[in-house]
């Protein structure tokens, strides 16, 4: 049976409405209910979590999960829709190592918060980078410059003085 | 007597980190306590760069994702945005996609065989892996005429179908490389160094490795037998005989013996593409599209498809590319551009294991464990 | 037979023997040395000085292994067997620049890089070269109008030799190579210290 279906058996308020993602099952889910039902989709044989995307639609955040089982070769696909001010969700992390990293790469460049996260930290951009680049809403016009401080971390600001040949 | 903790740095500039990669070491004495891996020094902003050109545009910037093995990136693009525009592709061009595929895996084990073996101080093998490397590359560019970031595979099909004098040389080349694997087994895989530094080293179990997201060869060096080709075949494997190659070590020989085996297996399937090729076109007449310069949209009878706009809707695809798992996911709002691209890459994902790998090793232990997980840094940052 | 492999022990190369004495003369390049310092306005000694330098240092230039992107692979293929880079007397890639008097810039240097390699270039001995290789060390290649990409190296480097492609071919690479040396046998030590005119 769909595991979209199942899932929305077993927590039917938890979940907004079901479907496809081009031959995919697809759960969208409440924000606050994402751990139970992760924890559920775990216990189901979905032990591989492929990637975790975040899209920016202007009006409204989504954050999508793809998973898939190695025993029962099922594909599952979950969404979470958030509003557009700081946006926040909880962290699967203590389920899946592997979104360890893929959770501060959201972070790092669309910016979604993840509460509960052991180390939250940008990890392609350097430390004090303004903006989150993949935003609708982000300046290509402004050039960031990185230098090196004094205890050997990057320092980053508008002006590239130091660096660039007079 | 008392000791302290000290912090080392591996730096960005490093000859055996395969690239810009940094480790901020935590060291007790010589055993390596705690790891982390900083990147982000070769970060492009592919993505940010995919929203803003066309979706033929993009496939040159796959091919400088992984770039040593560009054919498997431009296939998992092009896949996605197959999928999602509802193009159909010739058989005939589906066949030379899975040649290029196979032989661009070759090609991909023998670099990652050579590095290794340099990091652990033996220089022969680096040798012979360009060797060949040039072999399979000068095919490569009677094919497209680059030699390493090809642009080949386009929604469609491929650019143009194979010129001639393409198959005896490809079967040469196959004839030679058969004796040459035996000839790399026997000088690695019998030496006491090589095995005395790599057995035993970089150990985890296989619920850690799934858990961790590790994909592709050196997730099937810990008897996981996950291979995409088999499980959710794609393009013309289901009709191809091969087996999938698996080792139940968990170290890092293990891994590194995976690769091997797979080079054999290549050779086997490229045997049997080479025998099957059917005749017909390399490409497909659109159905659909946008004529570039007045914008009018087209009977089918143009090229391929240059400029076309697809429905809106999301895909998710993934393929088997030598590293591990690279998947596309694709966001369409109806437009000629892309609205939002996500590159799933297998070295970004495989590095995650890195840290709990190699806690209680030594540096050199980190190098060798390292090598095995093949790690392309242009991959990892994107 | 591949038309194209040529057999080298077949061919000899005909070289008259001098026979008069301005044969002898000519052979041993003292006049063009004493034309070329001529020309220059300078000082013989010092021209013959420069040209010996010249010659030694173009003939041993030691590379610094700064690879950090695809043109990093072409680097390696151009150093091994089939595009021997050793017959320049470039085989041996120092690891640390302390010891190298090259640099091959060859990949994308992004903004969090740039500082490195900056550094990078400063630890290096003088007399140093640079040569920026690939078009996103030249300026910035396909990731030109990316938020987090230098748009060339020589906005914080002195360059010396520009090698364009995307990557360069190892004859490519080659060629870059042997402009350099024509570039390092015009330099001289009296034109540094101001004795040529």
């Amino acid at each position: 049976m769909n595991p979209a279906e199942e899932i929305k058996q077993l927590f039917p308020d938890s979940v907004l409405s079901t479907g496809l993602q081009m031959n995919k099952p697809l759960a969208i889910i409440k924000k606050e209910e994402l751990l139970k039902v992760a924890q559920k989709a775990k216990e189901m044989g979905f032990d591989h979590l492929s990637v975790i995307t975040g899209i920016d639609y202007g009006s409204r955040f989504e954050v999508v999960y793809n998973f898939f089982s190695y025993i029962k070769k099922q594909n599952l696909v979950l969404k979470v829709v958030l509003g557009h001010e700081n946006p926040e969700v909880d962290s699967l992390e203590s389920l899946w190592k592997g979104a360890d990293w893929l959770e501060r790469e959201t972070y790092d460049l669309v910016g979604i918060k993840f509460s509960g996260h052991p180390n939250l930290k940008r990890i392609l951009l350097p430390e004090g980078w303004i903006g989150h680049p993949l935003r609708k809403d982000y300046d290509m016009s402004i050039d960031q410059f990185v230098t090196i401080g004094e205890d050997g971390e990057d320092v980053v600001s508008t002006d590239g003085s130091n660096l660039l040949r007079k | 007597m008392k000791t302290d903790e000290l912090i080392i740095n591996m730096g960005p500039v490093h000859p055996s980190t395969h690239g810009v990669l940094r480790f901020k070491l935590t060291m007790d004495g010589e055993i390596i306590k705690k790891c982390e891996v900083v990147m982000g020094y070769l970060h492009r902003g592919t993505e940010k760069l995919g929203e803003m050109k066309t979706y033929l545009q993009f496939v040159p910037y796959t091919d400088r994702l992984d770039y040593i093995s560009a054919f498997p990136n431009n296939y998992a693009y092009v896949k996605a945005v197959e999928e999602i525009a509802g193009i159909e592709v010739p058989l005939r061009a589906e066949y030379i996609r899975v040649l290029t595929l196979e032989l661009n895996r070759i090609v991909n084990h023998l670099v990652m065989l050579g590095s290794l073996l340099l990091d652990l101080g033996a220089s022969t093998m680096i040798m012979y892996g360009f060797r060949e490397r040039e072999n399979a590359l000068q095919l490569f560019e009677m094919l497209c005429g680059a030699r390493m970031t090809f642009n080949y595979i386009r929604p469609g099909g491929v650019r143009e179908d194979m010129p001639e004098g393409f198959i005896p040389k490809l079967n040469e080349f196959i004839k030679d490389m058969e004796k040459r694997i035996d000839d790399y087994e026997q000088l690695i895989s019998g030496n006491e160094i090589f095995l005395g530094r790599m057995k035993g080293i970089g150990v985890m179990s296989a619920q850690d490795a799934i858990n961790y997201g590790m994909t592709g060869p050196s997730l099937r060096g810990h008897g996981v037998n996950y291979d995409i080709r088999k499980i959710e075949p794609y393009s013309v494997y289901p009709d191809i005989d091969f087996k999938a190659c698996m080792h139940d070590g968990c170290d890092s020989f293990a891994r590194y013996m995976v690769r091997i085996d797979e080079m054999r297996e290549s050779l086997h399937i490229l045997r049997q593409v080479v025998d099957a090729m059917p005749e017909g076109k390399a490409i497909t007449y659109a159905k659909y599209g946008i004529a570039p310069i007045t914008g009018a949209p087209t009977a089918a009878s143009t090229y391929f498809p240059r400029i076309f706009a697809p429905p809106p809707g999301e895909v998710y695809s993934r393929i088997e590319a030598p590293k591990g798992e690279l998947g596309f996911y694709i966001v369409s709002d109806g437009t000629i551009k892309p609205y939002r691209i996500k590159i799933r890459s297998p070295s970004f994902c495989n590095l995650t294991a890195i840290p709990k790998m190699v806690e209680g090793l030594m540096i050199p232990d980190l190098i060798a464990a390292f090598g095995t997980i093949d790690v392309v840094l242009g991959d990892v940052d994107r | 037979m591949d038309p194209l492999t040529i057999d080298t022990t077949k061919i000899k190369i005909k070289k008259n023997k001098p026979v008069t004495a301005i044969d002898k003369l000519n052979d041993t390049g003292l006049i063009s040395t004493v034309l070329a310092a001529r020309e220059r306005e300078g000082l013989i000694l010092f021209s013959a000085i420069d040209q010996f330098f010249n010659w030694a240092r173009l003939s041993s230039l030691w590379p610094v292994t700064s690879g950090l992107a695809c043109c990093a692979i072409e680097m390696m293929a151009t150093a091994m067997a089939h595009h021997d880079i050793a017959r320049f007397g470039m085989e041996i890639f120092r690891a640390s620049p302390r010891q190298a008097d090259l640099m091959f810039v060859a990949g994308t240097v992004t903004k969090r890089m740039a500082p490195r390699v900056k550094k990078l270039y400063e630890m290096m001995p003088d007399p140093k070269w640079v040569i920026s290789v690939g078009s996103c060390a030249n300026t910035g290649g396909p990731y030109h109008e990316s938020y987090s990409v230098l748009r060339g190296v020589d906005l914080i480097i002195p360059v010396d030799v520009y090698i364009p492609g995307c990557p360069p071919r190892p004859e490519a690479w080659l060629y870059g190579i042997i402009q350099l040396r024509e570039k390092i046998k015009n330099q001289g030590y009296g034109a540094k210290w101001g004795l040529n005119k």
